[in-house]
């Protein structure tokens, strides 16, 4: 159980809703629009709320035996996939939750999903292998076996995929079967981001470091010196700042200028244990930020990485997820004991004091 | 999180064929009550039956700086990153490696990485090893060699293969290697569970109550007579032997039972310890000294025991009694007195294996900082070669002992129990490869205050 003492929302956030799911909740978003709210319980509950209110649309459970480990909404929000332990990828109705297809890839746990921006393709990590398939669940490409597990996959453009494992990150043309660009670097990385643009890559590894390249240039460069290993990154929506963490703080690195080799990145310090969850606003240099001690603080940031708290609440429990509503009028957070909190996020006047209606 | 709501973790090492999944297999059904969850990495072997049984490939990976200390199993931090999330949780998590696999990055993951060992505990480290053949396996490969050195417990399994005589060379071989270990002779990897599970390893309370001597797990001494003596004046009769002097320990009213015997054998290791004084035919054996005995005369050599009131007299000497053809005969009547119980010890005898236990054991207390300073440079400089190191400290100032272990160069000190009207003492056993027992406790020395 958390330290800190519970406190009422503060700043730009207010009282939403709050739901509750089976167990520890590892991962939320948006769907339909910002309608509907799908939250994923760590053994296959999934729950999908009234984005307004919380009331429950629809709820299944042990959607895959053994638990579940991601979650990825489409784009467009009318479906979803979930993967877990079991090895395998359900591909889901938004509206009722209805199974759409099942893909089996085998014994190995489904670690990663993630859906293209323009929703063509839904790409799957499972043990040393990616897949991709697309919205109908029919396979497009399979990967060779990576020299390790792959620990992060993200879309660097509509048809390339970038994948990270130990030691290195490579570039896939899906389409047309080969390889872009392979990046080594001897590490265990356990997260990747791409800008934006899909140039720069940024990826933590395990010996307490994050490393990035600029794939256009080719330069590379290490930021060392992080507590612990950094597991949550995020890049705002013009690719300007990376948010990192590996422990209660966050340092910001700002790609401004000649930034951020050689510059003081900005550093944020408001959570008493380190960060479970992290996410930029999808507009905007707000940053959103969850910790293991249950508190979550939105931060603006300026261009030098270094910023302000602008509200903050408190979620109960360790943070296992957060995410912006897409018109960031709210931010969902869901916590280690499964419980579900939305706060509506906006300027706070003396008229709506008390918040939410 | 305090220690006690941490899920513990075994590691389970040994070389296919010593009883792995055979011992996996018998505590899964002996614990069934408890929710134990199995990571397992040799694929197709005897089947696990029971239990939530994870496959995954060993996965260790190393740093960019190279630090072999830094080394890790990512496999494991991503599969107990997942384990712990469920409420449901594993009351035990049983890791079995491969019997190729280093122990180290396995340990020093829960070390390491700050999510893990947020949420879990090394409870120990188990090693199996095939009687049969470990003798073998320890001369070529390291692997093996560095299972024995990291293990807490060493199950000597498959028993009924080899003659008791090949065991007892065999675990004094093995407890040269690592004397902090529990040895456990098994046949089928039959163990009472207890003695593998809920070690709470580290806990050197244990391992002294265990062995009260760990530090001299073996004996400066090969045998031990006790005779029944009535008052009067004896003779200790030598004829020549292997050496032209052997050493001796002298203990009054020594017992007879396996205990009692084991007891007097500890106080004689602690005499031992000391300086002999030299004795010449003729001369007395003082009770309870360290004694060298002259005998490179020819012929009968005897000494003096005198015996005040009737005693049992417990004589530990360096070599066995049959070597010299040793006898105690009562002076005035020339009459041999035969022992009433004779117990055989293992004695000391060197190895040529690389891998080996140091053990620096002092009075007194340390300087904290001095200590950090000696500990952070040794284990820089030697942390590849050093594989585990636990003991306990005296920090000067400091009511409570200070507890240290460590895998490679990462090591915890943390405040353990008041001394109270305990002597207040350091212990400290490294294991390790190549190790310079002189220079380190020269370089512990240095730290006392």
């Amino acid at each position: 159980m958390p330290d800190i003492e519970p406190f009422s929302p503060r700043g730009m956030f207010h009282e939403g809703w709050t739901a509750e799911v089976s167990d520890y909740a590892i991962a939320c978003g948006w769907a339909l629009k910002g309608k509907q709210f799908i939250v994923g319980d760590v053994a296959g509950g999934i729950f999908a709320f009234e984005g307004d209110t919380g009331k429950i649309i629809w709820k299944k459970e042990n959607t895959h035996s053994g638990g579940l480990l991601a979650m990825a909404i489409h784009p467009e929000g009318e479906i979803f996939a979930t993967s877990g332990q079991d090895g395998n990828v359900q591909i889901c109705n938004c509206h009722e939750g209805k199974v759409i297809k099942t893909l089996d890839l085998g014994k190995g746990w489904v670690e990663h999903l993630k859906w293209s921006n323009d929703g063509l393709f839904l790409a799957i990590a499972t043990s040393k292998k990616v897949y991709v398939f697309n919205e109908i669940g029919e396979e497009k490409w399979i990967s060779e076996d990576h020299p390790s597990t792959v620990s992060a996959i993200t879309w660097a453009n509509k048809n390339e995929l970038a994948t990270a494992c130990y030691g290195r990150v490579t570039f896939f043309d899906i389409v047309n079967n080969k390889t872009n660009q392979k990046l080594e670097w001897q590490g265990s990385l356990v997260s990747m981001e791409l800008s934006p643009d899909g140039d720069i890559v940024a990826c933590g590894s395990q010996d307490n470091s994050v490393h990035f390249w600029r794939r256009s240039t080719g330069m590379d460069a290490e930021m060392t010196g992080y507590p612990g290993k950094p597991s949550h990154l995020s890049f705002d929506d013009s690719g300007k700042l990376l948010a990192t963490s590996g422990s209660e703080r966050i340092t910001v690195w700002s790609f401004i200028g000649n930034g951020p080799e050689g510059t003081m990145p900005g550093e944020l310090c408001h959570h008493t244990e380190p960060i479970s969850s992290l996410a930029f606003s999808n507009k905007g240099m707000l940053v959103a930020s969850g910790s293991r001690d249950g508190s979550v603080v939105a931060s603006f940031l300026k261009n030098d990485g270094n910023g302000d708290p602008v509200g903050a609440a408190f979620a109960g429990d360790l943070v296992g997820a957060i995410s912006w509503r897409p018109d960031d009028c709210a931010l969902a957070a869901v916590n280690a004991k499964g419980v579900v909190n939305v706060w509506k996020f906006k300027v706070r006047t003396n008229l709506f004091s008390k918040g939410f209606k | 999180m305090s220690i006690k709501d941490k899920v513990p973790v075994t590691i389970l090492t040994g070389f296919l064929g010593s009883g792995k999944t055979t011992l996996l297999n018998r505590i899964l059904s002996e614990e069934h009550g408890k929710r134990i969850a199995v990571i397992e990495n040799e694929y197709g072997e005897v089947g696990i039956d029971q239990g939530l049984v994870i496959n995954a490939d060993e996965e260790v990976f190393e740093m960019s700086n190279g630090c072999i200390c830094c080394t890790v199993r990512g496999d494991l931090i991503r599969v107990l990153g997942n384990l712990m999330k469920r409420r449901d949780k594993f009351d035990y998590v049983l890791v079995e490696t491969t019997g190729l696999a280093d122990p180290g990055p396995v340990a020093q993951t829960f070390f390491m990485d700050e999510e893990i060992s947020s949420e879990f505990t090394l409870d120990g480290i188990v090693t199996l090893v095939d009687a049969a053949h470990i003798d073998q396996q320890l001369g070529r490969s390291d692997e093996s060699s560095e299972q024995v050195a990291f293990a807490d417990v060493l199950v000597l399994n498959k028993t009924d293969l080899v003659s008791d005589d090949a065991l007892d060379t065999l675990e004094s071989r093995l407890r040269d290697m690592n004397r902090m270990t529990r040895i456990i002779r098994a046949e089928n990897a039959k163990v009472p569970i207890e003695t593998v599970l809920n070690l709470s390893a580290f806990d050197l309370d244990q391992i002294l109550k265990r062995r009260p001597t760990f530090l001299e797990p073996e004996y400066p001494f090969e045998w031990t007579g006790v005779y029944d003596l009535d008052p009067g004046k004896y003779e200790l009769m030598l004829e020549e032997g292997p050496d032209p002097e052997m050493s001796l320990v002298a203990l009054v009213n020594q017992g007879e039972s396996e205990e009692e015997l084991k007891d007097g054998a500890e106080s004689s290791v602690r005499l031992y310890a000391e300086n002999a004084n030299t004795l010449e035919p003729g001369n007395t054996v003082p009770y309870g000294e360290h004694v060298n005995l002259k005998l490179e005369n020819k012929g009968n050599k005897s000494f003096i025991l005198n015996i005040e009131k009737p005693s049992k007299i417990g004589l530990f000497t360096q070599h066995t009694a049959e070597e010299f053809n040793m006898k105690v005969i009562k002076s005035d009547e020339n009459k041999e007195i035969p022992f009433n119980t004779e117990r055989f010890w293992q004695a000391e005898h060197e190895h040529d294996d690389e891998v080996g236990s140091i053990a620096i054991e002092r009075f007194g207390d340390v300087d904290p900082e001095k200590l950090n300073t000696w500990m952070g440079r040794l284990l820089s400089e030697k942390g590849v070669d050093i594989f585990r190191t636990k003991g306990f400290i005296s920090y000067s100032g400091n009511p409570r002992r200070i507890v240290f272990q460590g895998v490679h160069m990462l090591f915890t000190a943390q405040p353990d129990k008041e001394w109270g009207n305990e002597p207040r003492r350091n212990q400290l056993v490294f294991i390790g490869r190549n190790l310079n027992e002189k220079e380190m406790q020269e370089g512990f020395d240095k730290c006392l205050i």
